[in-house]
């Protein structure tokens, strides 16, 4: 009787822990993420990088992007800082042909007006050189 | 002492005005002299931007003269600690108010950087001016017998009244951010009690030396060097009374988006300027140093 009971929790439970050990192989879902849910103002998609190539502005960018975005964009940009795992969005790596597809000015809107989970930078990077060698370095990481 | 800050007032504005009109020939000024408005226990010329609230956690424990028997400090009861927020009301000027522990003090201050350096050079210094009201919030019998008068005919006690609790601290800063690695201030202070023992001085002048030396994008170490001076003229004793103890500090600075962290070692037991210039005995030696730690948040609005 009791071996009966034993078996017929058996099947269930070697059904479910195979269930977990296969799911754990599965990728998760295929970043969907992407670029589409961003709206950027046509204002920003026509916007020009002033300080595009500008070498002076490396050491700016780099600091920048360490005291800023690193936390939570990664050493190099792929998503993958600290503080990534605690996030809902899911980012996209910088190296993500897509992504370095965008115009400078779409990068900015990204980078400094920012959406949901991205905070807003305008206040904490005030000065316009500074974003544009944010986004200099951004677009670096490909 | 009012007469004093605004003579200084009115020495330094015609030329914040002079300097504000040079500075429309696109004259910028430099980045981020420091990572945040506090340094250890000192401030810098670094004001946030309009809109900025900071939040600040100052810890410092008792020092590590015990070893292991309070593991350096860390479990003596000799602590002090000090809450405090501030806001940036204005382009480059901010309040604020905090509490601490030692003393009850609470104190409101203002800082107000009336020059920044700029990049091309056209301003070499950054200036600012710091202030402090402090009030010991203690209760009365904590005072001492500074209000006792000894005359020929005998002892008259005087009563105690609220603005024996109040002392004033006051700052000039200059600051110089030589280049990307290297920022330096100095300054001179002034420093009164209302109340004080009778055998101790109201007033001190003290100097004032800190800097940051930054070594990665978000670490840098930072010192600092406070001294007040033994000034016979301007001292109501015969000889200048003890309690000259310079605050000497430094240790290690992470700054981040929001938070800036800095943990350190130093000599003094006080967290707000006056107290420390006014009251360090600890001489600096090794087993009078203390662990310490300086968190400031910051949120824009």
């Amino acid at each position: 009787m009791k071996k009966g009971k034993i078996k017929f929790l058996t099947y269930p439970l070697v059904v479910l822990f195979s269930g977990i050990l296969l799911a754990a192989f599965v990728s998760p879902t295929e970043s969907t993420e992407t670029l589409d849910n961003w709206d950027i103002p046509a204002k920003y998609k026509e916007m020009k990088n002033p300080h595009a190539g500008d070498k002076s502005l490396d050491r700016v960018g780099k600091m920048l992007y360490a005291k800023h975005c690193k936390s939570c964009h990664g050493n190099v940009g792929l998503g993958d800082g600290p503080k990534a795992a605690s996030m809902t969005a899911h980012m996209i790596p910088f190296n993500d042909a897509k992504f370095q597809a965008q115009t400078d000015g779409e990068i900015y809107y990204q980078s400094i007006i920012g959406m949901d989970e991205m905070p807003n930078f305008e206040k904490k990077i005030p000065d316009e050189e500074d974003r544009w060698a944010l986004i200099n370095f951004v677009r670096s990481l490909k | 002492m009012k007469n004093y800050i605004l003579m200084l007032l009115l020495t330094v504005m015609p030329f914040s005005g002079i300097f504000a009109q040079e500075e429309e020939v696109k004259d910028k000024p430099v980045r981020a002299p420091f990572a945040s408005g506090y340094l250890i226990d000192n401030q810098t010329t670094m004001i946030p931007i309009k809109g900025t609230l900071e939040f600040a956690i100052q810890h410092k424990f008792g020092t590590i003269e015990n070893g292991k028997s309070d593991f350096f400090g860390i479990y003596a009861p000799a602590a002090n600690i000090r809450l405090a927020l501030d806001y940036v009301f204005f382009k480059n000027f901010q309040a604020g108010i905090g509490l601490s522990k030692e003393r009850m003090y609470t104190d409101l201050n203002a800082k107000w950087t009336i020059l920044e350096q700029t990049r091309e050079n056209t301003i070499p210094v950054a200036v600012a001016l710091y202030g402090v009201v402090a009030i010991d919030g203690r209760n009365e019998s904590a005072f001492g017998t500074g209000k006792t008068w000894h005359s020929g005919e005998g002892k008259t006690e005087f009563d105690f009244n609220f603005p024996d609790r109040l002392s004033y601290f006051s700052q000039l800063i200059i600051g110089r951010k030589f280049n990307h690695w290297l920022s330096l201030q100095t300054g001179v202070s002034f420093t009164h009690y209302n109340l004080v023992d009778p055998e101790f001085d109201h007033d001190k002048i003290g100097l004032h030396f800190n800097g940051r030396i930054n070594f990665s994008p978000q670490s840098s170490f930072i010192f600092n060097y406070d001294a007040p001076l033994k000034i016979q003229q301007i001292s109501e004793q015969l000889e200048v009374p003890p309690h000259h103890q310079s605050n000497v500090s430094f240790g290690v600075e992470i700054a981040t988006s929001t938070h800036a962290f800095q943990i350190y070692m130093g000599n003094s037991k006080g967290i707000i300027p006056q107290d420390i210039m006014m009251w360090n005995s600890n001489k600096f030696s090794w087993e009078n140093l203390a662990f310490g730690f300086t968190i400031t948040r910051i949120w824009n609005f």
